[in-house]
């Protein structure tokens, strides 16, 4: 993955996650975390995965899921995975 | 009385780690299902019907059936089956389905579908368990609640249980306060085979329900406020009902049943190690026994609309872990207990806070105790000579 494809992540993550919560992008910070948004719950969180399959063209194992729990985790997952020109 | 079969190839195959899952919402398809298969390759449903019914009618089924598959199907996580133990090997002397005799000697009774009346052999051997689970509980130091059988609508609806659980609910209500009404139920209601004659209209609005599990009266009891030091155990046994359907089946599946649960609301840590603690201190109990069985991960019963990310959830996070109790008789298992695992749910739902002002975790162990006797004599038979003596001395005693 070279730096374009890796800050490609960094902004289009944000905005997947403030679409998906129908929150303002700005409210999507690296740090923000499962159960940091009230939409951000269990279905919230199985909605999310979900959409990043969809987008990124990936499936998710069953112990990803759980770790994906934050901006940043799900950010460098991708980026450890190669997905971010897809 | 004619029958008719309808077999369907379902529009997405059913993976084989779905296959239970779907067969068991069929029985809520349709009331002319009298029972439902799900071939184990999933690729064929046979449906079993009270009487043959016109194409039209069986298209009608058919989509029904197929919207079940494609809405639990599609897009489905797997889970990943955890096993944290597994005594399924140790040697158990009966084979014999324990129902026919049950009946027979008058030990059980069945008044309806999945409600059934417990004679001396089955209560003793209850209460024997009983005071097993509580003997755990006393162990933590649980604190003994007692909560109703009915549980308001509203509560329900806090916790999204109508959503998530809409086919299990058994609703209650009464006669309208109207004396026409009453007057008019008192002369004319009459029982057919499908029930009480009486008119809907005759019902008040539903306020309650029969409640589905027992830890929930506890969350409600702590809700809107900070927890007293900031964690608790708890423990209550109490009746729960979850409507099966067509899938009420002896003492296995019950609509109407018993539960004892332990129950621990604190921190993440705190409900965690306690879950933890609790499985390792029942291992010990259930080796004296002698039981056979397994634990391991698993999910609740989500209707088909949440269930494909609810249970992919649970199974992420291991939020549950089910014992598992052989059934040599049908070389099958059943579960008998679990340990759970909320986190914060309760806490930010119900808005229970801790001294930080963080929402409360929770978790509870949870035993079926009728379930739990109905593993054990199809493992060690009716005959009290051939059970485990620390069983026998307790019941003799």
């Amino acid at each position: 993955m070279n730096e374009k494809q890796a800050d490609g992540l960094e902004h289009r993550v944000p905005v997947l996650l403030a679409e998906a919560f129908q929150v303002p992008r700005a409210e999507i910070t690296p740090g923000l975390a499962f159960g940091d948004l009230p939409q951000w719950d269990s279905m919230g969180h199985m909605e999310l995965m979900m959409i990043l399959e969809e987008q990124f063209g990936i499936e998710i194992s069953t112990e990803t899921i759980a770790e994906l729990v934050s901006v940043s985790s799900i950010i460098q997952y991708l980026k450890e995975h190669d997905h971010g020109d897809s | 009385m004619a029958t008719a079969d309808i077999i369907l190839t379902p529009t997405v195959s059913i993976p084989e780690h779905l296959v239970g899952e779907v067969q068991s919402k069929l029985a809520y398809v349709d009331e002319a299902i009298v029972s439902a298969a799900v071939a184990e390759t999933g690729d064929q449903i046979t449906l079993h019907l009270s009487q043959p019914e016109a194409a039209e009618r069986q298209a009608e089924l058919s989509e029904k059936v197929q919207r079940v598959v494609t809405t639990m199907v599609r897009g489905a996580f797997k889970p990943k089956v955890q096993v944290l133990e597994d005594h399924l090997d140790r040697r158990v002397p009966n084979r014999a389905d324990p129902m026919p005799e049950l009946l027979a000697n008058g030990d059980i009774s069945q008044e309806a579908n999945g409600i059934y009346s417990l004679g001396p052999l089955l209560t003793r051997l209850i209460n024997y368990f009983e005071s097993q689970f509580v003997d755990l509980a006393d162990s933590f130091k649980a604190l003994p609640y007692r909560f109703p059988t009915l549980i308001p609508a509203r509560y329900l609806e806090r916790v999204n249980y109508f959503r998530a659980f809409p086919h299990s609910l058994t609703f209650a209500t009464h006669l309208r306060e109207d004396l026409d009404a009453i007057d008019h139920f008192a002369q004319h209601a009459v029982c057919d085979e499908h029930g009480l004659n009486t008119p809907p209209e005759s019902f008040a609005k539903i306020q309650a329900l029969l409640s589905p599990a027992v830890c929930y009266h506890l969350y409600f009891a702590l809700a809107d406020k900070p927890l007293p030091n900031g964690q608790l155990a708890a423990t209550a046994v109490g009746n729960c009902f979850r409507y099966e359907a067509i899938n009420l089946n002896s003492l296995e599946r019950l609509w109407n049943f018993t539960m004892r649960e332990v129950i621990f609301v604190g921190s993440k840590d705190y409900v965690l190690e306690n879950r933890e603690t609790a499985r390792q201190r029942m291992q010990t109990i259930f080796e004296k026994i002698g039981l056979a069985y397994r634990v391991e991960s698993a999910n609740d019963p989500f209707f088909i609309g949440e269930f494909r990310k609810q249970a992919a959830f649970q199974s992420a996070f291991q939020l549950k872990f089910e014992i598992r109790a052989s059934l040599p008789f049908k070389q099958s298992t059943l579960a008998v207990g679990s340990y759970n695992y909320h986190q914060d749910f309760f806490g930010r739902n119900l808005n229970i806070s801790l001294p930080d002002g963080s929402p409360a975790h929770t978790g509870c162990v949870a035993f079926g105790l009728e379930r739990i006797a109905f593993a054990f004599l199809a493992q060690f038979g009716l005959d009290p000579t051939g059970w485990p003596a620390s069983v026998r001395g307790a019941l003799n005693a």
